[in-house]
């Protein structure tokens, strides 16, 4: 089995997983590392669609073709997706806390019930600031 | 007339204006004008007024397209995403355009008085009523696809913003009309639209040249849509559900208005999209596969069963309202029938069947609101014996229901006698059959409405009733005065059917002051009244000679079996008024078509569930997955796996 | 060719603002607002100005530090991307937080939202498109939880984890397509496209990009998010996500379909998804009980009708679409603002036309709109569609078909509530909902589209020019392959 092969199955691996675990968890968290998982295998399929067989590292020096080496344009790609996705996460993380912090539980069935309560709770006349609004 | 020809008319002078620019410019600023200054009662006196100059712009205008002049142009016209808008007024138009003008001006007239006092915000009345006019007048005057579809949706939203001012079940009413009214209207986009695929272009013309570049296949599509799109305003059956509650819940002058005209701009459009621009001939050369039935054919079939069942609809109403509303819509039918023929018989007698409705169903439905407007309900059930309380009213009724019937002396009978006269020359004895027995429901059923509100017992409640004032009454007088006039005279309402004829094109129907001279039989109205009027006249000179034995009794000195019966005996018989016949009929009244409603009704509400059931975050991205595997399967994505 | 290095701006300056606001935030409370204020009004001159010059003197281009493309960074402007530039420029101005708090963090993300927005609609590199739809995304994930409720928090959270999965699918097509064409730059790969990029590569990855960026432009199925965030949100948020934001990533979507994937599956691909949109958004707003919801919903199907317009091949369709977008930017906030009054079940409508007859006038102006009735400039978009729609294959007439119906529905459930606003008894709820400053943008929009009916003809011209410039591939490719010179 080649490297590249060993590569394109982990990602896809990877992001199958991840999918699984967004789609069929209902804890919150498990949720947000599925998502990890996804935007893990995702990255590694970019690294893998740059990679070459027996290449060196994209940097170029003298007496060195640049035919020889690994493309290094999705890597620079993956870089600032691994940084948006950081980002991304710790919003998510952010935004867990205040969840728990309002409803007490995680769980993704329970969140969306107390959230439909509330909304209908706090539909007629709730044109103002809304109920347990924070400045 | 010749006489006047050879003048030169003072509108061949005027060059910046023409008559149909004044015509529109005029309701355009009264509909605004009323919506400014509403609220005081001089405001239908103005209306009124207005409506009158406009009478007699449009008497003017008719003179022109008598002595020859094709068409009276508009210097309006826009030119929006390469298309042109254009409008100009032609004999078709012309002949619609007088009936609303004259409708509202009566209607105007009736609401400007003490009924319109009583009514809560009828300054919003009198300009809603103002902005039909202006609608139906953009609609009447469209020239080319583009402005006769601006117009169709401005009459249909007119219309509905009138009907909801009754309030109540009036707006379910409009409500219901407006999704109908939607529905027709988009159909109608669709065809347009396909005409401008074909040709690149949205004019009249552009029509023609589509059909005879068409496929059958799409000739058909475009039929339908034009005849399923047009048909809803004039309710023609299956789509006409919605006619008789939203034009009984509006109120009484804008109901009479509505009624005599509203549901006309369908067969307006009908007439100009399928018969005048189409042709019958292609219209019969679209063959129905399979069966011996054209589109022509079809479409006549529809008229006549829209004739038939919305009559013994009619026959089964308890409301006064209701059942002349549902009567309105049979009355289409003979309309299109006539129209439909083809013939210039048959085509006049459609057209002048238009004229002779608006008069007399103008009249009863004012009549019905002079009614309501003192008994307080037009539940036939809780009326009668109001002959002595309310004799003009119940003449003009009396006037009204002669004509809606069909009967000599009044104008209905001319109508429809040359519209029977057309189906029998036609060679179409079924659809004769199917008119006769139409008649004969609308004979039973208007006998049915004069019997329970005016004739048998009066009620105790009803005793000080007073007859309507002045300015009901002699609005619904002259309306019933007019109908009887064109009775007898027949020739003066095909006078003005002639120059709408003469825009559709084909054969002139050669007729005079008393009627039609045709080969196979001819019709005297003239002397048919004389007759009648002399029969009458001989019976109450005998009457009279012999004896006259008469007294006068008071309408509660009753007796029966010998035995005095106090007003509060109820001995005159009007809820079911027809067992026997309900009998018969009864079990036809499946309601099908109210089932069928209800279905789609249904259908949306269950889809509508399904989506927002299925529709929840927590699947999506599982539905995101799904798609993708989906969609890799569509484009064939498979082999991409490196 | 037209080199213009000002192209930056729109993007640059909000995204340095939204940096020095919270620091200007700290020296003075109330001086955030009126800093965050200042530097959209800049924005929007710079780009007024830019959007000026393009008109004036055709498409322009500039390649980020001296680095030609196709390997540097590229940013493109042509009418269209500057039109929807000016329109959020325009939408962040009008729906700019009007309380007097003095939290910076909205602020900061409105700006942040503008940047990344106009960086989206400018960007002439797959990449960087991606970047800036994450930034876009961030910022709104922010703005949706902004109104501190609990449901926010949980809706804006659901949210995330909804795009951010959405975006790595589209990142999964952005390797793909970097796979097949080695390249990302969007005029590289228009020339590229025909020999790299036809058949099953170039489908797959089109359907992984529309899935990703559908997510922001509420396609059908991955727009089920919209009712939830739009009915716990503030309504400036809803109504500068429903209206503007969401026709960004559609126009972002274009430009994939135009430059890089015109063949019939991913037209196909898009007409599908756009269908289904609107039976699903027309169908389920029939039902919905609250007016909040009711127009989420009609907002999924409008886009879908936008995706539709979008899916015909040719400038015909791309002006429809663009004369939808626009018309529905401007109905839709007033919309929501208007059911912002009205919270809950429709049935509080009730009598409200009585307590406030001009929001009720409005409300009927709107949905006629809407519905396509001329004159009105609703009735001129849908025109635009159909005579695109007709005179393209049977599929499209299929989906004109679809349109017209849903017309029908939207008519059904808009007078529904327009029924309760002018029917039925009053529900107590009176004149104290009706507070006219709060209305005011509804009526600014309201105004948008009265005028807009009297300029129909110089719209319709200036749209189709939009269009045609937008069509023309080669003359977009030239443009960012020179531009940097």
């Amino acid at each position: 089995m080649s490297t590249g092969a060993v590569l394109y199955a982990g990602a896809i691996g990877l992001f199958l997983i991840g999918c699984y675990a967004m789609v069929a968890e209902r804890h919150l968290i498990r949720n947000i590392l599925g998502l990890v998982l996804v935007e893990s295998g995702v990255n590694l399929l970019l690294v893998a669609v740059g990679f070459r067989e027996n290449a060196a590292a994209p940097i170029l020096k003298a007496g060195q073709s640049a035919g020889m080496m690994v493309d290094p344009l999705p890597q620079a790609l993956v870089l600032t997706a691994i940084v948006i996705g950081f980002g991304v996460l710790a919003l998510a993380l952010a935004l867990v806390v205040r969840v728990h912090q309002a409803y007490g539980t995680l769980d993704t069935r329970e969140v969306a019930r107390l959230m439909r309560v509330e909304r209908e709770a706090s539909g007629p006349g709730a044109a103002g600031p809304r109920a347990g609004a924070k400045s | 007339m010749s006489l006047l020809l050879r003048r030169r008319f003072f509108w061949e002078e005027i060059d910046l204006m023409s008559l149909l620019d004044i015509l529109l410019l005029v309701a355009a600023l009264l509909a605004s004008g009323l919506f400014v200054l509403g609220r005081g009662s001089f405001a239908g006196w103005l209306a009124t007024v207005v409506y009158g100059l406009m009478l007699a712009v449009l008497a003017i205008a008719g003179l022109a397209l008598d002595s020859g002049v094709a068409f009276i142009p508009s210097a309006m016209s826009f030119e929006i995403l390469g298309r042109n808008l254009g409008w100009r007024l032609d004999g078709l138009g012309w002949f619609f355009a007088l009936l609303t003008v004259g409708a509202a001006f009566f209607a105007s007239w009736y609401g400007s008085g003490e009924w319109g006092r009583k009514q809560k915000r009828m300054g919003l009345q009198h300009a809603l009523l103002a902005l039909n006019v202006l609608a139906m007048l953009l609609l009447l005057s469209s020239g080319d696809l583009l402005s006769l579809f601006i117009g169709w949706e401005l009459v249909s939203w007119a219309a509905f913003a009138i009907m909801t001012q009754g309030g109540g079940p009036a707006v379910a009413a409009a409500y219901r009309y407006m999704i109908y009214a939607l529905a027709g209207a988009m159909a109608v986009f669709a065809a347009i639209m396909l005409v401008q695929n074909v040709t690149g272009g949205l004019g009249f013309a552009d029509l023609q040249t589509a059909i005879s570049a068409m496929s059958t296949a799409q000739v058909w599509v475009l039929f339908i849509l034009f005849a399923a799109g047009f048909g809803v305003k004039m309710a023609l059956m299956p789509f006409h559900l919605w006619q008789a509650p939203a034009y009984s819940e509006t109120p009484g002058a804008s109901s009479a208005f509505l009624n005599a005209v509203s549901a006309r701009m369908g067969l307006f459009a009908l007439i100009l999209v399928l018969v005048k621009l189409t042709g019958l001939e292609a219209l019969g050369s679209l063959a129905i596969p399979f069966t011996f039935m054209s589109a022509k054919s079809a479409l006549m079939w529809v008229a006549a069963i829209t004739m038939v069942v919305p009559t013994f609809i009619a026959l089964m109403q308890t409301d006064a309202r209701m059942l002349l509303t549902w009567h309105g819509i049979g009355q289409g039918g003979y309309m299109l029938l006539g129209v439909l023929v083809g013939t210039s018989l048959g085509t006049a007698g459609g057209l002048m069947h238009v004229f002779n409705y608006a008069t007399y169903q103008a009249a009863l439905f004012l009549a019905v609101t002079a009614v309501i407007h003192r008994a307080g309900t037009s539940d036939l059930d809780e009326l009668g014996g109001l002959i002595t309380r309310m004799p003009w009213t119940y003449v003009t009724l009396l006037m009204g229901i002669i004509g809606l019937a069909g009967l000599p002396p009044m104008n209905g009978f001319v109508s429809k006698w040359m519209i029977y006269k057309s189906l029998l020359d036609g060679g179409q004895p079924l659809l004769l059959i199917m008119a006769f027995a139409a008649t004969l429901g609308t004979i039973l059923s208007v006998y049915k409405l004069i019997h329970n509100i005016f004739l048998g017992q009066l009620r105790r409640e009803h005793q000080h009733l007073k007859e309507a004032p002045v300015s009901m009454v002699l609005p619904m007088l002259i309306l019933a005065g007019i109908g009887f006039v064109t009775g007898f005279m027949p020739g003066l309402a095909l006078n003005i059917t002639d120059i709408a004829q003469r825009a559709i094109g084909g054969d002139m129907l050669p007729h005079h002051l008393g009627g039609v001279t045709l080969a196979t039989g001819s019709l005297n109205m003239l002397w048919v009244v004389g007759v009648l009027i002399g029969a009458i006249g001989a019976g109450a000179l005998i009457f009279y000679l012999l004896g006259n034995r008469r007294y006068e009794v008071h309408q509660f000195d009753n007796y029966a079996g010998g035995h005095f019966l106090s007003a509060d005996i109820r001995y005159h018989f009007s809820h079911e008024f027809y067992p026997g016949l309900a009998r018969v009929i009864g079990p036809w009244y499946r309601g099908s078509i109210v089932r069928a409603e209800q279905g789609i009704g249904i259908l949306v509400n269950v889809a509508g569930d399904l989506w927002q059931a299925v529709f929840r975050v927590a699947y999506t991205p599982l539905y995101m997955l799904l798609v993708v595997v989906l969609g890799l399967v569509f484009t064939g994505s498979w082999g991409i796996v490196p | 060719m037209n080199t213009v290095p000002q192209i930056i701006f729109p993007v640059a300056i909000p995204l340095i603002a939204a940096f020095l606001l919270p620091i200007a935030g700290r020296c003075h409370a109330g001086f955030g607002r009126i800093f965050g204020r200042a530097a959209v009004l800049v924005t929007f001159l710079a780009s007024a100005l830019l959007a000026w010059q393009v008109a004036g003197a055709g498409p322009a281009s500039s390649a980020m530090g001296g680095f030609k493309a196709p390997l540097g960074i590229v940013f493109y402007a042509d009418n269209l991307a500057m039109a929807f530039v000016l329109l959020l420029n325009i939408g962040v101005w009008l729906f700019w937080p009007s309380g007097d708090e003095d939290r910076s963090g909205p602020y900061t993300l409105l700006l942040t939202l503008l940047g990344g927005g106009a960086g989206l609609v400018l960007s002439g590199d797959l990449f960087n498109i991606f970047v800036f739809y994450e930034i876009v995304a961030v910022a709104s994930y922010g703005l949706a939880a902004s109104g501190g409720s609990a449901a926010g928090f949980g809706a804006s959270l659901r949210y995330l984890l909804l795009s951010a999965l959405g975006s790595s699918l589209a990142l999964m097509g952005i390797a793909l397509v970097y796979a097949a064409a080695g390249t990302l730059n969007l005029a590289d790969l228009a020339l590229l496209a025909p020999d790299v990029l036809r058949g099953p590569p170039g489908a797959a990855a089109f359907l992984l990009l529309l899935i990703g960026f559908g997510v922001k432009a509420e396609l059908f199925p991955v727009n089920s998010w919209v009712p939830e965030i739009y009915a716990s949100a503030p309504v400036r948020v809803t109504s500068l996500l429903a209206g503007i934001v969401s026709k960004l990533a559609l126009i972002v979507i274009l430009r994939f379909l135009v430059l890089v994937f015109p063949m019939p599956s991913a037209y196909g691909l898009l007409l599908t998804l756009g269908i289904l949109g609107v039976l699903a958004g027309e169908l389920a707003a029939y039902r919905a009980r609250d007016l909040n919801s009711t127009f989420a919903w009609s907002s999924i199907a409008q886009l879908g009708v936008i995706a539709i317009a979008f899916s015909i091949p040719g400038p015909a369709g791309i002006a429809a679409g663009i004369a939808l977008a626009l018309h529905h930017a401007v109905v839709k906030p007033a919309f929501f603002f208007i059911a912002d009054k009205w919270r809950g079940d429709v049935k509080l409508l009730s009598g409200g036309a009585r307590t406030s007859p001009l929001v009720a006038a409005l409300f009927v102006l709107l949905s006629l709109s809407i519905i396509g009735i001329p004159p009105l400039p609703g009735f001129w978009a849908k025109y635009l569609l159909l005579d695109a729609a007709f005179s393209s294959s049977p599929a499209y007439w299929l989906a004109a078909a679809v349109v017209l119906a849903g017309a029908v529905v939207e008519g059904a459930y808009l007078f529904r509530a327009a029924g309760f606003f002018y029917g039925g008894p009053q529900k107590g709820r009176g004149a104290a909902l009706f507070m006219p400053g709060e209305l005011v943008p509804a009526f600014v929009l309201g105004a948008v589209l009265l005028v807009a009916m009297f300029a129909i003809a110089p719209l319709g011209a200036y749209i189709t020019s939009m269009a045609v410039q937008a069509a023309d591939v080669p003359a977009i490719a030239a443009q960012i392959l020179l531009g940097g010179n």
